[in-house]
C-alpha cells in the first residue's frame, strides 16, 4: 500500500466526519426546505404547448441555494485534514509531503463521490418534480443545471477546490495562528483589490463583463480546476516547513 | 559502529531565545540512553528535531545514517513518542489501527498485551482519557512499533507507580528480544536509573555530561564529617559543592575513590555516599559552562586516585 493511499485512509480511520457528518448537514438542511417549500405555494406561469397556452408550476423563487452548505463543510473538512490530524500524522513518521499528497488524494477521492452523489439526487429531484414540493434543491441557476456529467463535474471540481482551500488555510493556521491566518486573508484581499484596481486603470471591465457573460459552465468549471491546482500548489509550498 | 544517532553543532534559536546551542552528540546503535536536564534544558528540542518534527537553525542531524528532516527512509523506521501528543478525534483503538499500517515492524500481539496491561478500553475517545492513560497509550504505540529507533519523551507522564514498572519492565523486555537504539528523557531519573546505558545531560541548550552510565558510578562522592577531617580528606581533589553546617561540612568530591583513599575517610570518621545518576545530573546542570565540562574530565579521576 502506498503512503499517499496510507495517508488518505488515516483520514478515514474515524470515517464520522468525512462519510457521515456530510450527508447528515445536508439531509437536515434538506428536510428544513422541503419543509418550508411544501407550505409555500407554487406560482403558475403559462406555457405555450401544442394544445396552446397551459397553467404550469413555475420554478420561479424554486431554487434554495441550500446545497452551498454542503460545499461550506468541505471547506471546514479541510482545515480540519490538517490542524486536528497533521500532528499524529507527523508522529506515525509520515513527511510533510506525503501527509499533504495523500491528504489531497482524501480531498479527490471524496469529491468525486459525493460529486457523482449529488448527480444522482439531482436526477431523482428532476424526475419527482422537485421532490412533490417544486424544489430546486440539487439544481442551482447556472451552476448545477446541466447533464448529470456535468453536474459530477462541476461539483467534484467545487467539493475538491473548497477542500484544498482549508487544507491551506489549516497550514497557514497551524504555522502562524490567528495573526497569520488574518494576514493570508488580508493578502489575498489585497491581491483582488490589486486586480481590480487595474482593471478600472485599463477600462477593463467591459471585457470582464463580457467575459463571464460569455463563460459557459463547462468553462467556468475549468477556471475553478486550474484555481483549485494552483491551491494545491500553494499549500504544499506552505507545508513544507510546518512544524507540529 | 556507526551511531543510530549523530548530531553535530545542532543550535535552535527561537526568537528570544536560544532552546539548543551547538549541541554535538552521538548515541550507539543498540543502547538505551537516558536524556536528562531541567525543564526547558531543551530535551523535547533536540528530541523533535531528531524525529524530523521540528528543524535546526543550524548544525548537522544525522538518524541512521542520514538526515530524518522530510526523509520517510528514515522516518518510517524511527518512532517519537511524545507527552503532548496531539490526536485527532480518534478512540483508542483507531489510533493503533492507523500505527499499524504506519509501521513496519508493528507487533499488534504487543500493542494489545499492553493494552490490556495498562488497563486502556480500545472503545475510549482519546480526548476523553486521563494524562496517565493517554501516556499508557503512546508507550503502548511506541513500544509495539519496534521501531530501530524509538524516542521517548517524557513518556509516562501522570502514569502512577504501578504502570510505570509494567513500562520498564516491558521496555527492558522487549528490548532484549528485539534490539533498538532508544533514547529517553525523563524526569524521574534515580527510577529509570537502571535502565540507562549512557546518559547524556544537557542545560540550557548545551549538553553538559555525556557518559556511559557504567563510568558514572562512583564518579562522585559526597564527604562528610567534621569540617577538619573533610579539608583534610579532599585537599588536592577536585570539588563540585562545598556546604558547611557549623562544625560539620559536606563536600561533593570528583573522581572514582581507591581502598586507600576509603581507608583514609574511615580513620578520619568520614561518611561516603557515592552520588546517585540525580544528584550527578543536579550538579551537571550547576557547573560553569565550560568547553571541558561537557565531558567528564580525565584528569579529575586520575587526581582522585593519586
Amino acid at each position: 500500500m502506498s503512503t499517499l493511499v496510507k495517508v488518505a485512509r488515516y483520514h478515514l480511520v474515524q470515517p464520522f466526519q468525512y462519510l457521515l457528518l456530510t450527508w447528515m448537514v445536508l439531509a437536515f438542511t434538506f428536510v428544513v426546505n422541503v419543509v418550508i417549500f411544501g407550505v409555500t405555494p407554487v406560482r403558475q406561469h403559462m406555457v405555450p404547448t401544442a394544445n396552446g397556452l397551459v397553467s404550469a408550476a413555475s420554478m420561479d423563487g424554486r431554487y434554495t441555494g441550500a446545497l452551498c452548505s454542503f460545499f461550506i463543510i468541505f471547506l471546514v473538512l479541510g482545515v480540519q485534514s490538517i490542524g486536528r490530524s497533521l500532528p499524529f500524522g507527523l508522529t506515525l513518521g509520515v513527511s510533510r509531503r506525503s501527509y499533504y499528497m495523500g491528504t489531497a488524494l482524501l480531498a479527490v477521492v471524496l469529491a468525486c463521490a459525493d460529486g457523482l452523489a449529488l448527480a444522482a439526487l439531482q436526477a431523482i429531484e428532476r424526475g419527482t418534480g422537485g421532490w412533490g414540493v417544486q424544489m430546486g434543491f440539487f439544481r442551482v441557476p447556472y451552476l448545477l443545471n446541466g447533464p448529470w456529467y456535468q453536474t459530477w463535474l462541476t461539483s467534484f471540481v467545487g467539493l475538491g477546490l473548497l477542500f484544498v482551500y482549508g487544507m491551506w488555510f489549516g497550514i497557514v493556521y497551524r504555522r502562524w495562528s490567528l495573526v497569520g491566518t488574518l494576514a493570508f486573508i488580508a493578502a489575498q484581499v489585497t491581491v483582488l483589490l490589486g486586480a481590480a484596481l487595474v482593471i478600472t486603470w485599463a477600462h477593463g471591465w467591459t471585457g470582464v463583463g463580457h467575459f463571464f457573460t460569455g463563460l459557459t459552465v463547462a468553462g467556468l468549471t475549468g477556471l475553478l480546476a486550474v484555481l483549485a491546482v494552483g491551491l494545491l500548489a500553494g499549500g504544499h509550498a506552505t507545508i513544507r516547513r510546518a512544524t507540529v | 559502529m556507526t551511531p543510530a544517532i549523530s548530531v553535530a553543532g545542532l543550535t535552535r534559536r527561537y526568537r528570544d531565545q536560544v532552546a539548543l546551542d551547538d549541541v554535538s552528540v552521538e548515541i550507539e546503535a543498540g543502547s538505551i540512553t537516558g536524556l536528562l536536564g531541567r525543564n526547558g534544558a531543551g530535551k523535547t528540542t533536540l528530541l523533535r528535531i531528531l524525529a524530523g518534527q521540528e528543524f535546526q537553525s543550524s548544525g548537522t542531524v544525522n538518524v541512521l545514517g542520514a538526515p530524518p528532516a522530510e526523509n520517510e527512509h528514515v522516518l518510517r523506521r524511527m518512532v517519537f513518542v511524545r507527552e503532548d501528543q496531539a490526536y485527532p478525534d480518534f478512540k483508542v483503538r483507531h489510533a493503533l489501527r492507523a500505527a499499524s499500517w504506519f509501521y513496519p515492524n508493528w507487533d499488534a500481539g504487543l500493542a494489545d498485551e499492553l493494552i490490556a496491561d495498562f488497563d486502556l478500553r480500545p472503545n475510549k475517545v482519546i480526548k476523553k482519557l486521563s494524562r496517565g492513560m493517554r501516556s499508557a497509550l503512546g508507550i503502548t504505540i511506541g513500544l509495539a512499533a519496534r521501531a530501530e529507533v524509538t524516542l521517548f519523551d517524557e513518556p509516562y507522564a501522570g502514569l502512577d507507580a504501578v504502570a510505570r514498572q509494567i513500562f520498564y519492565d516491558r521496555l527492558l523486555t522487549d528490548y532484549a528480544e528485539c534490539p533498538r537504539t532508544i533514547l529517553l528523557s525523563t524526569h524521574l531519573i534515580d527510577e529509570a536509573a537502571a535502565l540507562f546505558e549512557s546518559v547524556v545531560v544537557i542545560d540550557r541548550g548545551r549538553v553538559v555530561l555525556e557518559a556511559a552510565a557504567d563510568g558514572l558510578r562512583g564518579i562522585a562522592t559526597t564527604v562528610s564529617g567534621p569540617v577538619l577531617a573533610v579539608d583534610e580528606f579532599t585537599a588536592g581533589r577536585p570539588v563540585w559543592n562545598r556546604r558547611r553546617l557549623g562544625s560539620q561540612a559536606s563536600v561533593v568530591t570528583v573522581g572514582q575513590l581507591d581502598e586507600a583513599a576509603r581507608a583514609k575517610a574511615r580513620s578520619l570518621g568520614l561518611d561516603l555516599m557515592p552520588l546517585t545518576l540525580q544528584q550527578l545530573v543536579v550538579h551537571a546542570a550547576e557547573w560553569p559552562a565550560s568547553p571541558e565540562a561537557a565531558n567528564l574530565p580525565p584528569q579529575a579521576m586520575e587526581g582522585a586516585s593519586a
